[in-house]
């Protein structure tokens, strides 16, 4: 799609840019005056590009609508939106995009539905990246997923291997224990 | 010198805190990305191997048989 980077744009401002309630948008940090905000069609939330990076919470599963725009004609543009991973293992790009447009905004929804696999609470950054002709802006917002570790089968998985490996070790270790006379 | 038990306790702490680092993660009590998911295993692959030279060194130091003595040693003859 031609001008695919303007909806990841959007979620990368939306999803990626921090905001608050307001539906006021606010530029993105960088030289092309990036503008974006996203909003829950179920949840409510509306996130818009400003520099406030959350943590939000967001429902497991919804609709984002989301807008962005840039300031002038991009020209030759490139983007991507990563989630970033403990070092040494960097980041998982999500998407990339790239081309050439003179279309300066765009807008859309996008369903989305994490699996089950995927944990709830925990504190996820993700960030992304638009360069154009006219410069680039780049930012990251903190999410988590509603819901309770043991909404995921991978909590209760991490608890057995913590009990398993704590008895190995324990055994493995055994005569730091035994009384020596 | 037998380096078994050092390498073994290295490695099931370094798995035990890789355990404890995705509790914490999936706990809420640190972000994805923070480093001490990180810092974490190669600390049990440390500590492990440390604890592992200490239980070596007392498995060596403790007496292999600790059997009583015969009762002729034991009662020195009159």
């Amino acid at each position: 799609m031609k001008f695919r980077y303007l909806s990841l744009g959007a979620v990368a401002l939306g999803f990626v840019i921090g905001g608050s309630a307001s539906h006021a948008n606010a530029d993105v940090p960088g030289g092309s005056g990036c503008q974006g905000s996203a909003t829950w069609s179920e949840d409510g939330l509306t996130v818009v590009a400003e520099t406030d990076g959350g943590p939000y919470t967001i429902p497991r599963s919804d609709t984002v609508a989301w807008e962005g725009s840039v300031a002038a004609a991009p020209g030759v543009y490139s983007g991507s939106v990563w989630v970033d991973l403990p070092p040494p293992f960097g980041k998982v790009e999500i998407d990339n995009w790239g081309g050439d447009s003179q279309t300066t905004s765009n807008s859309g929804a996008q369903e989305y539905d994490f699996p089950s696999l995927v944990p709830a609470g925990v504190e996820f950054e993700l960030s992304g990246e638009h360069i154009d002709e006219n410069g680039g802006c780049s930012a990251s917002i903190k999410l988590e997923i509603d819901g309770g570790p043991f909404d995921s089968p991978i909590a209760p998985i991490s608890l057995g291997g913590t009990a398993v490996f704590a008895l190995l070790t324990g055994l493995a270790l055994k005569p730091l224990f035994v009384k020596v006379i | 010198m037998s380096y078994g038990r050092v390498v073994l306790s290295a490695i099931l702490a370094m798995f035990l805190l890789l355990f404890v680092a995705a509790d914490l993660v999936l706990f809420g009590v640190l972000p994805l990305n923070s480093v001490i998911v990180t810092i974490l295993p190669l600390a049990g692959l440390v500590i492990g191997a440390m604890l592992g030279v200490m239980a070596r060194n007392r498995r060596s130091a403790s007496p292999p048989n600790a059997q009583p003595l015969p009762p002729s040693a034991a009662q020195p003859a009159v």
